[in-house]
């Protein structure tokens, strides 16, 4: 039920056809500058004939029948149907072949000898390009999948039959792929990503077995209770999956249920009839699964009771993900490079090709699998960073911290008053690293004087005391060297330094500090942070548009109050797009939607107009953290907003506005074909065509490396655009954004303003939970 | 509704904070009309409010200092005697709507408060929530974790519902009359009272509290005093602050050893914290131990154990006797006046040594300083004598001893 709702909301965004108010693009969206490069993709064809119509009937029982399996059963078993391609939810029939009439009678007789009268009535005519055909194709691609002998878990199919296993770590990794039908461009393509399910070779009776043998049984029920709750379990049996809610240890395997039509059955003859499995152990307690409920339904919870033995543990525990060889180990079976996608892909296709079942559905259909896309991408110029009197060309943009490692930074304040927070334990680390700190400022033109360096207890309390305490309106900067990465530490001062007493701060975990031969490089990177906190600006690149501002907008749950939303907003304040004005606002709204962009875009226009004396020419706003569907509010509540703020600020000339979504999960990969197998493409490769959707102004470029596996491209969609900026100008400005990020020396895979903003977003949803103070607005505090 | 008139804007509240002010200066301003002509360039700079150093307690520059002559004595008086209950109850997470158990109630605490006396004596108590509702243990498991961290189930500390109200009632009731009007922050409110009703189904005691919110008081005690409504904004800010989250003696005891900052005795004390240190000294109360934790900062004033100041420029020669840092020299020499062996180098006055005593010996040595056993003697004394004080002072033993 709510899979076929989230499906619903993927096709709404496909009827937002933002592309045809846009002039300058409603005839050609694509660039042309940049070296040609061949690319294959994950995209497959699917033809079919021309004239190929879908037909919806619909379908009433009389008498009515609440069972939607028997009104499936019923349909099915009619001959008038059971040769022709269908797809049937109880209620709703679709056919590729037209029925001879237009209301058809059929009857059919259930296993207790009652009559149903069935009667199917042509409801529409639907042309192949209609939304509602692309999710009957998505349905018959799922059924195809099914025949594929591959279960559906999630939104992902996974084929049990073919683990991969990883035993030292009794991980077992059911290998699968994400799937989807859709328009691009003109074509009606296939699409298929690869997918892992990390799966645990343990049930929970034998995690059980194993606490108690390691624990004993003193507080075992307690301990057990810790452990489990909250967890995932897959049932192989049925391969679905359930998170235990509580554990009844009242209730045993022998005890009795009543089932659906109200017979009492125990649990051990349940599972011996529906699924012939002997359940051994049958003293074992019961997990305990609180089961969706289905939307406006205000019934009472369902519960599902579980039995240990047949549960096992999915995914990955905290304990886990930190164990670093396990993950490296995980990461090496899921992370495929481009050729070993490729190779699955061709094995999918394969299969789909020589199932006869598969092929059978699809034929019946009418539709034709067809060949693997692929098209041509073109890679824009590589950037040069500029510095204070330097101009380079970095070897790699992936990482260029090397290049500019003798080169000053742009513009840098001094650090003259500032405090070190250390415990005893840390002291001599802290001065150590000082001094490298120094030594590293100095060079890249960063003056740090020496700190006040105060020395506190080993606890989140005596830190914030000691903040109070010390910090004055003349400090420049805190840095807390934190003796453990208890979040209290890093929670408490960030809180109290962002909001109650607004002065930026640098925390580093004493741990990071105690890496020896790191040292130069992590004084480095920290020295870039601070500058960054106090005003400084590191580089820039090239922008050749003058008077640009450029926006980044993100949104994230708080992490404490789940009906709060963060709303981060980043613009750019001088036309060398290397100062930010920054800044989170707090709403209480279940949308993801923000409704404070005007509030935020008058701040930072009166912040452009302080230091140009103008109002920018022009403003991009990259917009981050859009889910499915909500492209249409998108464009009918924020995008006005953002207007109204750019008309109302200035009397004279308003300012061009453009707004773009951003998206870092996206279904199409690219590789590229080189000595006869396929690797990542080249950093700022750009796709605006073929993969692209006709209905938007919408282009991929990748601007990441991956050291290993396969790089995702980034996508974005103009979904406003007043400036009339070529496609290929957009295309490498975005490009171009990518290097601004101070966080790190290289390119990132967003838009730095994105990136930025993410950041803040992160930053307030996690420890702070109000809004920083607008005194610090001006620099970039929560790096 | 602060906006209600158009001419009530942001810069119409400015002006008229400014009056009391202009008159000291002597100038003829009856009204805010009058003032305006001065106060423009004021408004024209940014100004930078917060409140920098909670040890000076200094009250917020935006709310302007008392107009005593302006005002009724016999008004504020009564207002400032006037006795608030602070009430929270904590609950182990939020269950969805359609279940009938919405709340499991697990902590409760109660300040009464006073602006002239402050907080004038607390209640704490832990509460058996009863059994979880088969199938929400996760969910309350995870609510319980991500904020007071109180255990769900197997917590010998938590008492009986009906033992609990009772006593609850007892120490905002303890004589019979009308019974007083209790607050909370208007986030809490519907859980509060929830659970309030919840735990008087349970043990049987009918009497409809009366629930308000701290919002409409702030709101309330400032009309009263300045004859206008405060913004919400405002309201927030004031109400919503970290810098009394570690304070001493302001969590229950539970929450202090464990270190948690979610405490509902210590939200009703920072309820009254705040209203002390923004509201009280509006009125011309000086602030005691009562209104707000004032101890924690004497006491670090004077070095508490453990906490030294290094100055690094020991290491450098040419940086003597800068000017920069007077600030600093300041807390130094507070420092040294307080300490009992005060003789490590600070910049400012012992310029002279830098040159002679440099590297780790001398760090070595404060440590030895700090480490030693008579100063965390002396300071661990002082902290107990400043607790006994204070629960002598609230003189509501039986109460305390509740919890």
């Amino acid at each position: 039920m709510e899979r076929g709702v989230k499906n619903k909301q993927d096709f709404m965004d496909l009827s937002i056809c933002t592309r045809e108010k846009l002039a300058h693009v409603r005839d050609c969206k694509t660039g042309s500058s940049g070296i040609p490069v061949k690319l294959v993709t994950n995209l497959f064809n699917l033809d079919f004939p021309q004239d190929w119509q879908l037909y919806q009937y619909h379908v009433t029982y009389v008498p009515d029948l609440a069972s939607r399996r028997l009104r499936i059963a019923l349909l099915y078993s009619h001959s008038e149907l059971s040769n022709k391609a269908k797809a049937f939810d109880g209620a709703i029939l679709f056919l590729s072949q037209k029925l001879e009439e237009k209301v058809t009678e059929l009857s059919s007789e259930t296993q207790r000898g009652e009559t149903i009268k069935m009667t199917i009535t042509l409801k529409r005519e639907l042309p192949s390009s209609s939304p509602v055909c692309i999710q009957v194709f998505n349905i018959i691609f799922r059924k195809i999948l099914k025949k594929l002998s591959m279960y559906q878990i999630g939104r992902n199919f996974y084929n049990p039959s073919e683990p991969v296993e990883i035993p030292q770590h009794k991980l077992s990794l059911w290998p699968g792929f994400a799937i989807s039908v859709s328009y691009f461009e003109s074509k009606l393509l296939f699409s298929a990503d690869v997918s892992y399910k990390v799966l645990r070779n343990e049930t929970v009776l034998e995690f059980m077995t194993a606490l108690c043998q390691r624990t004993g049984l003193s507080g075992f029920t307690q301990t057990c209770e810790k452990q489990l709750i909250g967890l995932i379990v897959l049932t192989r049996y049925n391969n679905r999956t359930y998170s235990i809610d509580d554990i009844d240890w009242s209730v045993k395997p022998t005890h009795t249920f009543q089932k659906r039509d109200g017979t009492e059955i125990t649990y051990v003859d349940y599972y011996k009839q529906q699924y012939d499995i002997t359940v051994s152990d049958l003293n074992q307690p019961m997990l305990v699964s609180l089961l969706k409920r289905k939307r406006n339904d205000n019934s009472e919870a369902r519960l599902a009771h579980l039995i240990p033995e047949l549960c096992f543990l999915t995914g990955l525990t905290d304990q886990a993900t930190s164990n670093f060889q396990l993950m490296k180990a995980v990461a090496e079976k899921t992370r495929l490079p481009p050729s070993g996608r490729q190779q699955r892909l061709a094995r999918l296709v394969d299969n789909i090709q020589r199932n006869t079942n598969a092929r059978f559905e699809l034929e019946t259909w009418g539709l034709h699998f067809g060949s693997q896309i692929s098209l041509t991408g073109r890679v824009v110029p590589s950037e040069k960073i500029l510095m204070q009197d330097h101009i380079c060309q970095p070897v790699s943009a992936a990482d260029w911290s090397k290049d500019i490692r003798t080169c000053k930074i742009l513009n840098a304040q001094s650090l003259n008053t500032w405090l070190i927070l250390c415990s005893d334990r840390t002291e001599y680390v802290a001065e150590s690293f000082l001094n490298c700190l120094r030594r590293v400022a100095g060079s890249m033109g960063f003056n740090v004087d020496y700190p006040k360096i105060i020395k506190v207890q080993e606890n989140p309390a005596a830190f914030v005391r000691a903040v109070q305490q010390y910090v004055d309106p003349d400090v420049q900067l805190v840095m807390c060297i934190l003796p453990s990465n208890q979040k209290t530490y890093y929670d408490s001062i960030k809180k109290y330094l962002s909001s109650d007493c607004p002065v930026p701060s640098q925390c580093v975990l004493a741990r990071t500090l105690n890496k020896q031969g790191m040292m130069m490089s992590i004084a480095t990177k920290i020295a870039m942070q601070m500058t960054c906190k106090i005003g400084g600006e590191l580089w820039a690149v090239e922008i050749p548009l003058k008077s640009l501002m450029v926006v980044g907008i993100d949104v994230c749950k708080d992490a404490l109050s789940k009906d709060v939303m963060v709303v981060g907003c980043v613009a750019s304040v001088n036309p060398g797009i290397t100062r930010w004005f920054s800044r989170c606002i707090l709403q209480r709204t279940m949308t993801d939607v923000a409704d404070c962009l005007k509030v935020f875009m008058t701040g930072a226009l009166n912040k452009w107009y302080k230091y140009n004396h103008d109002l920018p020419a022009r403003i991009i706003v990259y917009r981050a953290g859009v889910g499915d569907g909500q492209l249409k509010t998108l464009v009918e509540y924020e995008v006005p907003q953002l207007l109204s703020s750019v008309a109302g600020s200035s009397s004279n000339t308003s300012s061009r506005l453009s707004v773009i979504v951003v998206r870092k999960k996206c279904m199409p990969r690219f590789f590229t074909e080189m000595n006869r197998t396929v690797q990542n493409p080249p950093l700022g490769t750009v796709v605006d065509s073929e993969a692209t959707r006709n209905e938007w102004y919408d282009f991929y470029l990748i601007s990441q490396v991956a050291c290993r596996g396969t790089v995702s491209p980034t996508y974005y969609n103009v979904i406003y655009d007043d400036n009339g900026l070529k496609p290929d100008h957009m295309q490498r400005l975005t490009f171009k954004l990518c290097h601004l990020y101070y966080n790190w020396p290289g390119i990132v895979s967003v838009p730095a303003p994105c990136q930025y903003a993410h950041k803040l977003t992160f930053l307030v949803a996690q420890s702070i939970h109000k809004e920083p103070s607008l005194e610090l607005a001006n620099h970039l505090f929560y790096l | 509704m602060p906006n209600r008139k158009a001419s009530r804007n942001a810069y119409y509240f400015f002006v008229q904070e400014k009056i009391p002010e202009l008159r000291r200066r002597g100038l003829p301003v009856a009204r805010v009309a009058d003032a305006i002509p001065y106060c423009s360039a004021d408004w024209a700079k940014p100004v930078f409010t917060p409140l920098r150093r909670p040890g000076m307690l200094v009250p917020k520059q935006n709310v302007s200092p008392p107009d005593m002559s302006t005002l009724s004595l016999k008004g504020d008086q009564a207002l400032l005697g006037g006795i608030f209950y602070f009430l929270n109850i904590f609950s182990h997470g939020e269950l969805p709507p359609h279940c009938e158990q919405r709340f499991l109630p697990c902590e409760i605490g109660c300040v009464k408060y006073s602006l002239q006396e402050g907080i004038m004596a607390d209640f704490h108590s832990f509460i058996n929530p009863g059994e979880i509702p088969r199938g929400f243990r996760f969910h309350c498991q995870a609510a319980s974790d991500s904020s007071h961290k109180i255990p769900i189930s197997n917590f010998e500390r938590g008492h009986n519902q009906a033992t609990v109200l009772q006593n609850l009632y007892r120490f905002i009731h303890p004589n019979p009359g009308n019974w007083p009007p209790i607050y909370c922050k208007s986030d809490d409110r519907t859980r509060v009272n929830w659970c309030l009703k919840h735990m008087a189904k349970a043990s049987e005691i009918r009497q409809d509290l009366q629930l308000l919110t701290v919002e409409d008081l702030v709101v309330g005690i400032y009309q009263q005093k300045f004859l206008k409504e405060p913004s919400k904004t405002w309201i927030r800010s004031l109400l919503d602050v970290a810098m009394w989250d570690y304070s001493s003696n302001t969590r229950c005891k539970w929450h202090e050893e464990n270190d948690i900052l979610f405490c509902a005795l210590a939200v009703c004390k920072k309820i009254a914290y705040c209203i002390s240190n923004s509201l009280a000294t509006l009125f011309g109360i000086q602030l005691t131990e009562a209104h707000v934790p004032l101890q924690d900062y004497e006491a670090s004033n004077s070095v508490t154990p453990k906490m030294v100041v290094l100055d690094a420029g020991r290491y450098q020669k040419l940086r003597v006797g800068s000017s920069g840092f007077s600030h600093f020299n300041s807390a130094d020499q507070e420092q040294r006046s307080n300490t009992p062996i005060g003789d490590y180098p600070s910049r400012a006055k012992t310029s002279g040594q830098n040159s002679s005593v440099r590297g780790r010996g001398i760090t070595r040595l404060l440590e030895s300083i700090s480490n030693s056993s008579s100063n965390i003697h002396k300071f661990s004394n002082c902290d107990t004598s400043l607790s006994s004080y204070m629960s002598q002072k609230d003189g509501y033993k039986s109460f305390s001893s509740l919890s």
